[in-house]
């Protein structure tokens, strides 16, 4: 537990040393989501902008004026704003698979890099990211068709039961399941993502191996950490569409802009924790690597001192 | 209901069943003369009157054995039938509503090319399967007549139907006269469908024994089973018994009335229904049972509410919502006559909720529905209205269904409105409001122009041109008309329909008469339009514009106050549905006027002379005209206002932020 808590606390100090990170990926993933409602906002105005019957849209959220809107001839399909707005998604995607890198790089090092060297980190390591991401892909495709196959099958047992409520829990639970498996599965991606950072490591198999040694090596430490924050990111979210429910007028544009867009910084902020976390224990793992193991050139910042282990390697790791 | 009062209810009609009770007498002692059956009862068990209050055409006693292993029932039938035609009748017709369920027959046909409300039809699965078997028919006087069935397909020739079988007797049964079935069947029963089956340990016995057809108008009104068509039949007493496992909590219609313990572990229990016209019966071990007592104008209303153990807690809310609409529809339409009501919370996932039979009803709920959400309120409103419109004014659901479920559309419309709220009936959850009138417009203009309400059920383009016109469309045209008669009147004419037909089988003539009678008016230009077309109505305010009367003046300006200005308001009607309306403009010096047309034309013109500009121009400002295909186009103004667009953009932008974050850190 202490571990765990110091895994959560150092992976904390290392995503406030870098809130900048946070900031640049919300204006990204803003501005990416701002581009992709065009359509969306297109679609809309030209029904609402002149109707007096629209101000029912405002005081409040009248569900039939809504649909009646949505279901409108000059409204148009939903096809053409949900597509636009999921390309626009994909974008965001990419991009972060760009700059990924250099945040880990980041994350890795003591010091702050040079933007110079934050780009290069992403060039150097944009086709490891792409390779590890397909064979994230793939993994997940694989366990997917097994476990959501599975969690059907047993839900629909339940569902013979006399139990209303058996059915439901079942769900809960396969979806625990499912989720704590894929939680795994990101945790060793994480930290092979890290690995080939932190080593320059070219072949993606060999890290994505590497994180799931370490992974599983720790998995009740790593777990629980990563756990723990998407519980934190879960309350986040309820909590803040609760404050948007209660604390916002209905028709403060403003107030939700600012209370949606907090909680999805928020919701930024504890992914990159996790990252941090993922950090923060592949820093101590390597501090402790067998006496054979012939530590990578490291990739030397220019305006800080590269990440100090805590002492040279000198004896075989219980990790 | 208390056991000491079944118990006295019991014994009186014990008397009545006794008559009626089954006989294994040989068919010989039995061939008597047609005019040796019994009467029909007259008993008034089960109803808060003295006096029978319908023309009690039938008599069943029926003495049932349900086996929940099997899901079969071996029924054993005495039908007495009172011909009240006017003249001899030879042949008889019986729905055998059950053998719907087999795949070759019309319902399935039907429901597997138009889709039903919650069963698909993808594959055939042998779960399905329902039938109603008649082993044996005998007509009291002549004998075994088992042979001489027939079954009859006169909606469709569909001869794979056996929803209908029809006897031909050898003589006719004079005017007047009684004649006496003797039938014995066995039912298997579907996985719940159509309201009617079992689902794990639940059954709800709908349908479920034959039934004879109405005389109607001079013929034999006795339809095959549709998948969009209910139910028509003749008013009259009903004395049940039904026999299954001891642990089973049993509900039905009428009375109980008695209640045996068998030795080999079954119960028999008997139910007595009088001037009711069907029969329906729900068992499950897992039942519980909340009683209630209602107040009624005719006497004390008993209230058995039926929950699934995991629904126990919505029990006072599902009770609570049936006192309400009792009261409402005791104090606008008239009085519940009945001493029962059974409302049950039907089995999960079995397409067994939202029902109605005779003193019997089914609601819909879900173990986690919030209060906000309003659906366990409107099924039960909803279920409970056809206890007036159907229950009691028994129009044929077959041909007119627009005048049980769209008038309990209209009636479910206006009581809601009342207890929960206008614009909160349906939903009032996370600062999202819905009401029940609004949805049922909509409902209606998807299909606007497919089918005219006074159409045949099972002759409706599709399953949601019927839905949304039998139920959307009949409440939007009840609601606007309003507009045209008064609210109170309308309320009014309702009323005296009720009390004028109940216990009747009226038609949509006489429900639209009765209107015109109360209101004073010839509404025949409106009824034409909307009970018997498809015409859609649809006004739009077209353009408008203000141009300084002094526009060619160089170096001319605008002065807000002192500038007159030649303003020109143009509506158009967009439909074919001719409908007077009335608009209201508006000037940016706060000025309203309001203007009235007929909308004979197709678009029309007003012209203003003001020190002020038109800011905005709206047409049915009072908003009582449900029928409007589109009510975006009914306002225009001059300036923009962005801020529900932006709001919506606000909800869509933070949606794909959360969508692209989500996909972005977990694939990555």
């Amino acid at each position: 537990m202490t571990n765990n808590k110091n895994l959560l606390s150092a992976g904390l100090h290392i995503v406030n040393r870098h809130k900048r990170f946070i900031v640049w990926f919300w204006v990204l993933n803003l501005a990416i989501a701002w581009f992709g409602a065009i359509a969306f906002r297109q679609a809309i105005t030209s029904t609402l902008d002149h109707s007096v019957l629209s101000g029912r849209l405002v005081h409040g959220f009248d569900v039939p004026v809504f649909i009646e809107m949505m279901s409108r001839p000059d409204t148009g399909s939903t096809e053409v704003p949900t597509k636009s707005s999921a390309h626009f998604g994909l974008v965001f995607f990419l991009v972060t698979l760009v700059f990924l890198p250099g945040v880990l790089e980041n994350y890795t090092n003591e010091g702050r890099l040079s933007r110079e060297e934050f780009f290069r980190a992403c060039g150097r390591n944009l086709w490891r990211f792409i390779r590890a991401s397909v064979l994230f892909a793939i993994l997940a495709a694989v366990l997917s068709s097994v476990l959501f196959p599975a969690e059907e099958k047993l839900a629909k047992v339940a569902g013979n039961s006399t139990n209303e409520l058996l059915t439901f829990y079942t769900e809960i639970a396969c979806f625990a399941v499912i989720f704590l498996v894929m939680t795994c599965i990101r945790i060793a991606f994480d930290l092979g993502q890290i690995d080939a950072v932190f080593r320059d490591q070219r072949s993606v198999v060999r890290s994505v191996l590497r994180g799931f040694r370490f992974a599983f090596r720790n998995l009740l430490s790593l777990l629980s950490s990563y756990v723990v924050i998407a519980i934190i990111a879960a309350l986040i979210l309820f909590v803040g569409v609760c404050i948007w429910h209660l604390a916002v007028p209905p028709s403060s544009i403003l107030g939700a802009f600012l209370v949606s867009q907090l909680v999805l910084i928020l919701l930024l902020w504890t992914r990159f924790w996790q990252r941090a976390v993922g950090a923060a224990f592949y820093l101590r793992a390597m501090a402790v690597v067998p006496a054979g193991y012939v530590a990578p050139e490291p990739i030397a910042p220019t305006t800080a001192v590269p990440a100090p282990v805590s002492g040279p390697p000198t004896e075989v790791p219980p990790v | 209901m208390p056991l000491s009062r079944l118990c006295a209810a019991g014994s009186l009609a014990i008397l009545g069943i006794s008559s009626l009770a089954y006989s294994q007498a040989p068919a010989k002692a039995a061939t008597k003369a047609s005019s040796a059956a019994s009467p029909i009862p007259e008993t008034t068990i089960s109803i808060n009157s003295s006096t029978p209050l319908a023309q009690r055409v039938v008599a069943y006693a029926i003495d049932a054995k349900y086996d929940p292993k099997t899901h079969t029932l071996d029924g054993a039938e005495v039908l007495t039938y009172h011909n009240l035609s006017g003249q001899p009748l030879d042949h008889f017709p019986f729905h055998l509503y059950l053998n719907a369920f087999q795949p070759k027959a019309t319902w399935i046909r039907e429901a597997k090319a138009m889709g039903t409300r919650d069963v698909e039809y993808d594959k055939w699965e042998d779960k399905r399967f329902g039938s109603e078997d008649i082993q044996s028919f005998e007509v009291v006087g002549f004998g075994d007549l088992t042979s001489k069935l027939e079954f009859i397909q006169a909606d469709d020739d569909n001869k794979d139907d056996k929803t209908v079988v029809q006897v031909t007797l050898p003589k006719p049964i004079a005017p007047n006269d009684y004649v006496q079935f003797k039938i014995k069947f066995r039912d298997k029963f579907p996985e719940t469908q159509a309201r009617t089956g079992w689902k794990r340990d639940f059954v709800l016995g709908g349908q479920w024994f034959p039934k004879v057809g109405v005389w109607w108008h001079g013929a034999w009104n006795c339809h095959q089973f549709h998948a969009t068509t209910e139910f028509f039949a003749d008013f009259g007493v009903y004395d049940v018994k039904l026999t299954l496992p001891q642990d089973e909590v049993v509900g039905a219609s009428g009375v109980r009335v008695n209640e045996v313990k068998n030795s080999d572990g079954t119960q028999t229990l008997t139910y007595h229904g009088d001037d009711i016209h069907d029969f329906a019966w729900t068992a499950s071990p897992r039942y519980l049972v909340g009683e209630d007592t209602f107040q009624g104008s005719m006497g004390p209303v008993q209230l058995r509410i039926m929950m699934q153990p995991a629904h126990w807690s919505q029990e006072a809310r599902h009770a609570q919502i049936l006192k309400q609409t009792l009261d409402h529809f005791e104090r606008w339409y008239g009085p519940y006559p009945y001493k029962t009501l059974t409302l049950v919370d039907p089995e999960p996932d079995s397409a067994a909720g939202g029902m109605e039979y005779p003193t019997f009803i089914t609601g819909d709920t879900t173990w986690w529905m919030p209060d906000g959400l309003k659906l366990p309120e409107i099924v039960v409103e909803h279920e409970f209205g056809h206890q007036y419109w159907y229950g009691m004014v028994a129009t044929n659901e077959f041909e007119e269904a627009w005048l049980d479920e769209g008038i309990n559309s209209y009636t479910e419309v206006k009581i809601l409105d009342s207890i929960l709220g206008r614009d909160t009936s349906v939903m009032n959850l996370a600062g999202m409001t819905a009401g029940e009138r609004e949805l049922q417009r909509m409902q209606y203009t998807a299909f606007a122009d497919f089918d005219p309400m006074a159409r045949f059920a099972y002759k409706f383009a599709n399953f949601n041109s019927y839905g949304g016109v039998t139920y959307g469309k009949t409440a939007s045209v009840l609601l606007t008309l309003e507009k045209i008669i008064g609210e109170d009147t309308v309320q009014k004419a309702v009323h005296l329909y009720f009390m004028r037909y109940r216990f009747t089988h009226p038609t949509g003539e006489d429900f639209l008469k009765t209107i015109e009678e109360v209101s004073g008016k010839d509404l025949g230009w409106y009824f034409k339009q909307a009970v018997y077309g498809t015409q859609v109505l649809d006004y739009e305010v077209r353009s408008f514009n203000s141009v300084p009367t002094n526009w060619y003046e160089k170096n001319a300006k605008e002065k807000k106050g002192e500038t007159v200005y030649d303003s020109t308001v143009m509506i158009h009607r967009k439909g074919d549905f001719l409908f007077p309306v009335d608009v209201e403009v508006k000037f940016d010096n706060d000025e309203k006027v309001r203007e009235q047309w007929d909308g004979q034309d197709r678009w029309i013109k007003f012209h203003y002379n003001q020190r002020a500009k038109v800011k905005s121009v709206e047409i049915d400002p009072d908003h009582q005209i449900h029928l409007d295909r589109d009510n975006f186009n009914n306002s225009r103004t001059q300036e923009p206002h962005s801020k529900p667009a932006r709001k919506l953009e606000n909800y869509w932008i933070f949606l794909s932020q959360c969508f692209s974050q989500f996909l972005a850190w977990w694939a990555i």
